[in-house]
């Protein structure tokens, strides 16, 4: 083309004009909110309904979690020397970014994969069977669930169940790993502390959903607000986003950047512990199933560090500005306890020490600011967790 | 990638226009002569060497130490049960710094090679255009990035054969593939870190117009490449990550799950494509108008 010999200069033009053009489509295709998608309005009571009558049995898809709780760097993670090679670890699911695949077809068939660079932690359930797959050190554990157990429903279901009035995601088993998990926590936090209104629409996963705003009417807690979208089709809960008061961005965010609803391939739920794999068969699941029976705790945590927390937890204040204070001793590493929990138990303690030092009139101890929660360990073997500024925990500490 | 050729397309050719060559924006004779030259050059041989050596260390040395639960390289642990892994391994290993050296060698010796020969002012001379010459130059970058990559796959995949066999493939998610799906999946793992590569080679063609020392050429091209992995291990700028070239390369082992995992995949792809139309759009600007003198 003569212009070009005509302007040589002109030439930068066209790479400049790409960076343009590239930068433009990569922003567009990040920005998920959009104005409005043609949808009719519903009320908040309308959505809780069509939240809870909502019949989804199969689904396919891929799940971005993103937590920003203002946890200290967790050492240990990043010590194999790539950034992120232990990210497929169950343990390391409280802070950075994660991605899940999800699979569910029905009550009696699940499967999870926690995807991490170049490893993965699975987790199986097939009827009867649940299995925990981690790539890393090539190990299985395989749970075998009694009959009634897999009627009452799925291992899914199992998790969230029984989540106190306090911030889910302050265990790292806890935290939620779905949406469905998450909206269920949220829902139950529900009531007379919480105004619930609707805020619009939402595209998620490119699909259209309505978004539910949950605002706390306490003003003390850390808690900015809870929004959730609901699929305006399937009814489900694509998207949980946590706000809190001191981020502009979600301190907490898990939801599907891609969704199926057909039924997925059969292939996805079967497992076979492969040759070489160390597989532990556990009977914990028995013996879990006596502690549910004997009443609803208010944590259940799972065999790793945090279940030897002795004695019963006081609860004080309540609704959003609850604090939980319980006793509490820094976990010892275990023996034959597991690669994993051994790691987790290290990884607390170091956490733990590395926390600044506080004191006051209640004694004096370590003191965790989240953004969503903060937690005291006092030197006297006591614990205060809550979703609200230090100065509350301390004062519910020195009530006691 | 090849994705820079449309956006050429407006561009005429300035040879005579009597004969029309097979394939308008690629020079068939010029692209064969310049493989031909990259093929002869005895330190580019030597490379090669280097790149194939070290699938079959990394095979020698795991089959000589015995079996045990390590850290290492991703895939290490997975050699012994299928030799398909040591590939995987060895691009693992390489993709850090020699696979982006042999790149940056092939770019240095691209243009400003010829530039510190005085060899482009002759290839100039020939009735191909600027355009097209520089297209074929980059083709011949991408040849050389898939060549690198399949000398070291296919060293490794021998070596890992002959000493580990062909049982079948353990993927990330704890399923056994059979070994003739486990080579396609190596085929695709080779195929997208060549895509990434061929990226590179479009930043290294770049800086290869900019100077007429070779050598210049090489060291930016590796240090643009290590500035990018250590900016990508630095949680503290995270935002920065996805707009790297390196940042989605070592998602391959996504390519090694059951069902594959596309995500990452598909966003490394389309990093190494806009790498590759900016980069190759400069290079363009930049050749196009410059004054060759020697």
């Amino acid at each position: 083309m003569s212009f070009f010999s005509d302007h040589p200069k002109a030439r930068w033009a066209l790479p400049v004009a790409a960076v343009g053009v590239i930068g433009a489509t990569a922003l567009t295709v990040n920005q998920t909110a959009n104005a409005d998608s043609g949808l009719p309005s519903r009320t908040a009571a309308q959505l809780l309904a069509d939240v809870r009558s909502a019949n989804v049995s199969s689904l396919s898809g891929t799940v971005v979690q993103t937590s920003d709780l203002g946890l200290p760097d967790i050492p240990g993670l990043g010590s194999s020397g790539r950034p992120g090679s232990a990210s497929s670890s169950l343990t390391s699911l409280i802070s950075g970014t994660h991605t899940w695949r999800v699979w569910l077809d029905g009550p009696t068939r699940q499967r999870l994969a926690l995807v991490g660079s170049n490893g993965e932690s699975d987790v199986i359930h097939n009827g009867t069977d649940v299995w925990l797959w981690s790539s890393a050190d090539k190990s299985a554990v395989h749970h075998k669930l009694s009959t009634d157990q897999v009627r009452a429903g799925s291992a899914a279901e199992h998790l969230p169940s029984g989540l106190p009035s306090e911030v889910p995601s302050t265990l790292p088993s806890g935290a939620p790993r779905t949406p469905d998990e998450a909206a269920a926590a949220a829902l139950a936090l529900m009531g007379k502390h919480t105004s619930v209104t609707t805020s619009g629409t939402a595209s998620v996963a490119g699909r259209s959903a309505y978004e539910l705003a949950l605002t706390p009417k306490d003003k003390t807690t850390l808690v900015g607000s809870v929004r959730i979208a609901i699929d305006s089709q399937e009814h489900v809960p694509l998207r949980v986003q946590v706000y809190s008061k001191k981020l502009a961005n979600p301190a907490f965010e898990v939801g599907f950047t891609a969704v199926d609803f057909a039924k997925p391939d059969a292939r996805q739920f079967a497992f076979t512990p492969p040759a070489g794999t160390k597989v532990t068969e556990s009977d914990e699941m028995a013996a879990r199933k006596g502690d549910a029976n004997a009443g609803p705790t208010p944590i259940k945590p799972p065999a790793d560090a945090l279940a030897r927390m002795q004695g019963a937890p006081t609860v004080v204040g309540s609704g959003w500005s609850t604090v939980v204070v319980a006793p509490f001793t820094l976990p010892t590493s275990q023996q034959g306890a597991g690669g994993s929990a051994a790691d987790s138990t290290a990884q607390l303690n170091g956490i733990l020490k590395a926390l600044p030092t506080t004191s006051g009139a209640w004694g004096s101890g370590h003191v965790l600011q989240g953004t969503l929660f903060s937690l005291v360990l006092t030197n006297d073997g006591r614990i205060a967790v809550g979703a609200v500024p230090p100065d509350q925990l301390y004062s519910a500490l020195a009530a006691k | 990638m090849s994705a820079a050729e449309p956006v050429l397309a407006d561009v005429p050719e300035r040879g005579p226009g009597g004969r029309v060559p097979p394939s308008r924006w690629l020079s068939a004779r010029l692209l064969r002569s310049e493989l031909r030259l990259i093929a002869g050059r005895r330190r580019n041989q030597m490379g090669l060497l280097v790149l194939a050596a070290v699938p079959v260390l990394i095979a020698v040395a795991v089959r000589l130490s015995s079996p045990r639960e390590g850290r290492g390289p991703d895939f290490l642990s997975s050699i012994t049960s299928n030799g398909l892994f040591v590939p995987l391994a060895a691009l693992g290993v390489e993709l850090g710094l020699f696979l982006p050296l042999a790149i940056a060698m092939l770019a240095g010796d691209a243009v400003a090679g010829e530039a510190n020969l005085g060899t482009l002012r002759y290839l100039l001379t020939v009735p191909v255009g600027r355009t097209r010459l520089l297209v074929t130059k980059y083709a011949s970058l991408m040849i050389g990035a898939l060549w690198g990559v399949a000398v070291v796959v296919l060293a490794g995949a021998i070596a890992g054969i002959a000493l580990f066999g062909t049982g079948p493939m353990l993927t990330l998610s704890g399923t056994e593939i059979s070994f003739g799906s486990a080579v396609w999946r190596v085929v695709l793992v080779s195929l997208y870190i060549a895509a990434g590569l061929a990226a590179l080679g479009a930043v290294g063609l770049f800086i290869s117009t900019l100077t007429e020392q070779p050598l210049a050429a090489t060291v930016a091209l590796m240090i643009f490449t290590i500035l990018s992995w250590i900016a990508d291990s630095v949680p503290q700028i995270s935002w920065l990550h996805p707009w790297l070239l390196v940042d989605q390369w070592m998602a391959f082992g996504d390519l090694l799950r059951d069902p594959p995992f596309w995500d990452n995949i598909a966003r490394g792809l389309w990093v190494d494509v806009a790498y590759a139309v900016v980069f190759g759009l400069l290079a363009w600007a930049r050749f196009a108008g410059k004054d060759i003198t020697s």
